[in-house]
């Protein structure tokens, strides 16, 4: 395959992200704008200006009408994806570190980090569709980090808005009620599987087609499907490096993962050392069954597209590379699938 | 000045799509033309202006675009190709549809329609080849390159001073009495233009330690101090393919043979081959030692 170098931005990645249709491509970096784009040819569709800080996350409502930004100058904001205008803009106590739109599009969930004396918090905004220039300033619904906790690092909704999911500094992954913000239980993802001493959970990212399962990333150089109602730790992917970015690939049992040596080490070591490829591993065998090259830093984050026909990466080193999948991709299968297929194609066809 | 102009006919079928619209290369840049020397022309022939392509439509629905442009030497090159428009209807959702019709803003608002080559470019080909044993499968293509490798060395080795092919000796080179032509005039230039002393390992080309691979090294110790570089080249790892470096470890005052030895092969494979074959064996009435000069990494 032969990717679509996207060179928008001047820093390093920090998100990127599909809309539901996978059309448009959105991504922000450490740099004060976040691009958008069409994801079949590359094309910039524009900028959104207007960020006086590293932007750490985006997301993207269902309709493609609005999105939002988090930025580490204080500021939650609104922008309209068709003309690229901000709309409205939440000021809070410290950098926003991650945006989350839920299913339904009405509540925009917002992680504040725990720098200046802020202790973190995940806030919800009710977003008001009539008027988007009206919304309101406070949110509805704020949750504190628990005292038996360390700092969100990151969160997302899981189906139908019903629960917040949220990734800890510490490894732990809580579930809290996405209407009343009650905290229902917690489970050690990361820590438990190697000796590393920094777990920090860096992204969590919920399975396309239903959200009922999720899959955490982590510094401890593996990552994890945890299932949202048992909440028990369903697999484990071991890596070779800190892990960054973790996503769960469509129509195929595929999960992709993205890290690489910690950016600060870089410039020590070499490219081939650095441990700098996209990895695909089996999601029910947990077998690592290929890499992709082509980043010169650590991927910061990935992102799948919505039909299972590619995926997006997005570096340390300031590139996205836009990747659509040989045949060969289709065709893979393990052993024991195939034999499985055959077996249930000869059944009925006996019956 | 006289331009030349060089006719050769290249033809070849271009899909063009209209759906998608990458960035890359245009439909009129890709040929290569090879000068020939009975093309050449009188200055009095020469054009200076380049004519407009022209189209013309076949019976059968294709194109033919007969263009003219400048090559690199400013020789004039007419290329003919024959193009195939295919259009590609695709079928989207009627939201993608209007969102691809949306006019641009922020950073690009002035730019024009479709990818600009500063933002968005093809990267180059990248592999993803799925297989439970990934890894085997690189390691294995690893070792067949450096196979490779090493049997182009055997070939290469021979080189004519005068024009540098490896195909022919010095005294067979058909340019041995014009002087070489380019090749030796870029030679002596360069020899007029720097006549400061460059110490040997700072010259261009100069090997640099660092980059020393020791992947493929073997050290062979307990060798009769007879035994010389030679004799290790030839006798003893003769038949486990050209070694890429024999270094025979020898006294700084006498000269004589400390009696052990690195040798770096090709390829890792080359090189456990001979350390399996011939640990223990004798060799000069000395029994070898064989091992990995460097500890392998797990």
């Amino acid at each position: 395959m032969r990717p679509i170098k996207l060179m928008g931005h001047e820093r390093s990645l920090t998100q990127v992200k599909f809309n539901r249709e996978g059309d448009i491509l959105f991504s922000v970096a450490k740099d004060s704008s976040a691009s958008i784009w069409y994801s079949s040819n590359g094309e910039r569709l524009g900028t959104l200006e207007g960020h006086k800080g590293t932007i750490w996350s985006i997301d993207v409502d269902s309709k493609t009408s609005l999105c939002a930004t988090g930025s580490a100058d204080l500021s939650t904001r609104l922008w309209n994806v068709e003309t690229g205008e901000c709309v409205y803009s939440w000021e809070a106590a410290s950098p926003v570190r991650r945006v989350a739109f839920s299913p339904d599009n009405l509540r925009l969930l917002a992680v504040n980090d725990k720098v200046m004396g802020s202790k973190g918090a995940i806030s919800v905004y009710r977003i008001n569709y009539d008027n988007v220039y009206e919304q309101s300033n406070e949110p509805i619904l704020v949750i504190e980090t628990r005292e038996d906790a360390t700092k969100v690092t990151v969160a997302g909704w899981s189906a139908e808005g019903k629960y917040i999911i949220a990734g800890h500094e510490d490894g732990y992954v809580s579930k809290y009620d996405g209407e009343t913000g009650a905290f229902i239980e917690t489970v050690r993802a990361h820590g438990i599987h190697n000796e590393e001493k920094v777990v920090s959970i860096t992204d969590i990212q919920f399975a396309d087609e239903d959200r009922l399962y999720f899959i955490t990333a982590s510094k401890d150089k593996n990552a994890t499907l945890v299932d949202v109602d048992t909440f028990k730790v369903l697999k484990v992917y071991p890596a070779d490096a800190p892990m960054n970015t973790a996503a769960i690939t469509p129509k195929k049992n595929f999960v992709i993962l993205g890290g690489g040596q910690e950016a600060r080490n870089v410039t020590t070591t070499s490219e081939s050392q650095g441990k700098f490829e996209a990895r695909f591993y089996h999601k029910i065998f947990m077998d690592e069954i290929g890499r992709v090259k082509g980043h010169f830093g650590p991927l910061n984050t990935v992102a799948v597209h919505p039909d299972g026909t590619g995926y997006v990466s997005g570096g340390e080193d300031g590139f996205i590379r836009v990747h659509y999948y040989d045949k060969s991709y289709y065709d893979f299968e393990f052993d024991a699938e195939r034999t499985d297929r055959v077996m249930s194609q000869a059944q009925k066809a006996n019956a | 000045m006289c331009s030349l102009q060089i006719i050769s006919p290249v033809r070849r079928v271009v899909y063009a799509h209209q759906a998608q619209n990458f960035p890359g290369p245009t439909l009129y840049s890709l040929l290569q033309t090879q000068p020939s020397a009975n093309m050449f022309q009188s200055w009095a022939d020469a054009e200076d202006d380049i004519p407009v392509p022209e189209i013309t439509t076949n019976a059968d629905g294709t194109k033919t675009v007969v263009s003219f442009r400048l090559n690199a030497k400013g020789q004039k090159v007419k290329i003919t190709q024959k193009i195939k428009e295919v259009k590609v209807k695709e079928r989207v959702h009627p939201s993608i549809a209007v969102r691809r019709g949306w006019a641009k803003y922020g950073k690009e608002k002035h730019t024009s329609p479709g990818p600009d080559t500063r933002t968005t470019q093809l990267g180059e080909k990248v592999e993803l080849k799925l297989a439970a044993s990934w890894k085997e499968m690189e390691k294995k293509e690893e070792d067949e390159r450096a196979e490779e490798k090493a049997n182009l060395v055997g070939t290469k080795r021979l080189k004519c001073r005068i024009c540098g092919s490896g195909l022919h000796l010095t005294f067979q080179c058909p340019f041995k009495d014009t002087l070489g032509g380019e090749a030796v005039a870029e030679a002596a230039g360069e020899a007029l233009e720097s006549t400061k002393y460059v110490p040997a390992h700072l010259r261009a080309g100069a090997p640099s330690k660092e980059e020393r691979d020791d992947s493929c090294t073997l050290r062979v110790s307990q060798l009769n101090t007879m035994v010389n570089e030679d004799m290790i080249r030839g006798e003893l790892f003769g038949k486990y393919g050209p070694l890429q470096r024999v270094t025979l470890i020898t006294h700084r005052d006498t000269g004589e043979s400390k009696g052990f030895a690195y040798v770096t092969f090709h390829s890792e494979s080359m090189a456990e081959r001979a350390l399996n074959e011939l640990n223990g064996k004798g060799f000069y009435s000395l029994i070898l030692r064989l091992e990995w000069s460097k500890k392998k990494k797990t």
